[in-house]
């Protein structure tokens, strides 16, 4: 799933089976290729900020329909987050971005994050905006170099564009055993 | 012996000493952590109260038999006030998996009548035995991700 789809999903209790709050932003850590955590929403019609976020070591399971946690104690007060989620810094995003292969060729535009489903928000690639038009998928290498305009990635990357999540779902383990991460 | 609680909702609750009617069954409140009835619901709205499991002399299938009326208490706590208004109720609402996957809705629960353990959850034509149920509330009832459709490979299906 992408992260887009992740925004206005409920926050649900495993063992007390209750929407908390529900998500109202994602926060991504480009450097370290992972989720940091989510801020959320209140949940009802008079739904505004909640001043708690939800680090990610706090999530037990980012799923289609629900982000599931295991109670309430794992929404966290923001000065008692990581710097990262507490005051997220606006310049990171990588929505946007142009990725770059080591060897100098523009890949596409970064258009979203995906990640594994059921996971606990564990990010395995981009949704891009191919360079020669269309959508594509590339898996995310455990690092890169991030500037806030543009990511750099290997020269493999190229071979590992699939077309979709399914896809790229297969392609990730491969890729990291090419590049000696697996 | 099997009973479920759409079956046993309406089912009357008929004291023991009097012979005589004390209402009705409206809701059940189930301890998902140790897959068991904890209390049952009388009546409904202002004037609903709730009947421990441990003071049900027989859950029979025409009636429910308790010692006398002092069984009946008010609800005490949040929890217990929700389960009075039925927003804790199981049957009718959505299952969730602990990895946020939803299975549909929850159609019925069948019980133990003996004991008041819970067997299984009726989610459309699947039954999931009460062993997967990791918790219930106001929102979904939480079961094991073991309860997810099988994929063929997981880690290369991030999603649909």
């Amino acid at each position: 799933m992408t992260a887009s789809q992740i925004n206005g999903l409920p926050v649900v209790t495993v063992h007390g089976g209750e929407d908390v709050a529900e998500v109202r932003d994602v926060i991504y850590s480009p450097e370290a290729g992972r989720l940091v955590g989510l801020t959320l929403n209140k949940r009802g019609f008079f739904s505004g900020r909640r001043r708690e976020v939800l680090p990610a070591d706090a999530i037990h399971a980012v799923g289609r329909d629900a982000v599931m946690i295991l109670d309430e104690s794992s929404l966290t007060a923001p000065e008692d987050a990581p710097d990262d989620i507490g005051h997220p810094a606006t310049d990171r995003n990588v929505i946007g971005n142009d990725v770059l292969t080591e060897g100098g060729r523009s890949l596409g535009v970064v258009r979203d994050l995906a990640l594994l489903v059921g996971s606990r928000g564990e990010v395995v690639g981009y949704q891009i905006d191919k360079t020669g038009g269309g959508p594509g998928y590339i898996p995310l290498p455990a690092q890169l170099a991030v500037s806030g305009a543009a990511l750099v990635v290997p020269d493999i990357t190229e071979e590992f564009i699939r077309d979709d999540l399914v896809g790229l779902g297969a392609a990730v383990d491969d890729f990291r055993g090419r590049l000696g991460l697996a | 012996m099997t009973d479920s609680f759409r079956r046993a909702v309406g089912r009357k609750v008929v004291s023991r000493s009097s012979a005589g009617d004390v209402g009705a069954v409206s809701h059940f409140l189930v301890d998902a952590g140790n897959r068991r009835i904890a209390a049952i619901v009388v009546g409904r709205g202002k004037k609903a109260r709730l009947i421990d499991w441990a003071d049900v002399s027989g859950f029979g299938p025409d009636a429910v038999m308790v010692g006398d009326e002092a069984a009946l208490r008010p609800p005490l706590d949040d929890r217990e006030r929700a389960a009075a208004d039925g927003k804790l109720d199981m049957v009718g609402k959505r299952a969730l998996t602990e990895r946020g996957s939803e299975l549909g809705t929850v159609d019925d629960v069948t019980f133990d009548p003996g004991s008041g353990t819970v067997d299984a959850l009726q989610i459309g034509d699947r039954e999931v035995p009460a062993g997967s149920l990791l918790g219930s509330g106001p929102y979904a009832v939480v079961l094991a991700a073991s309860e997810e459709p099988a994929r063929s490979n997981d880690r290369s299906t991030p999603a649909e």
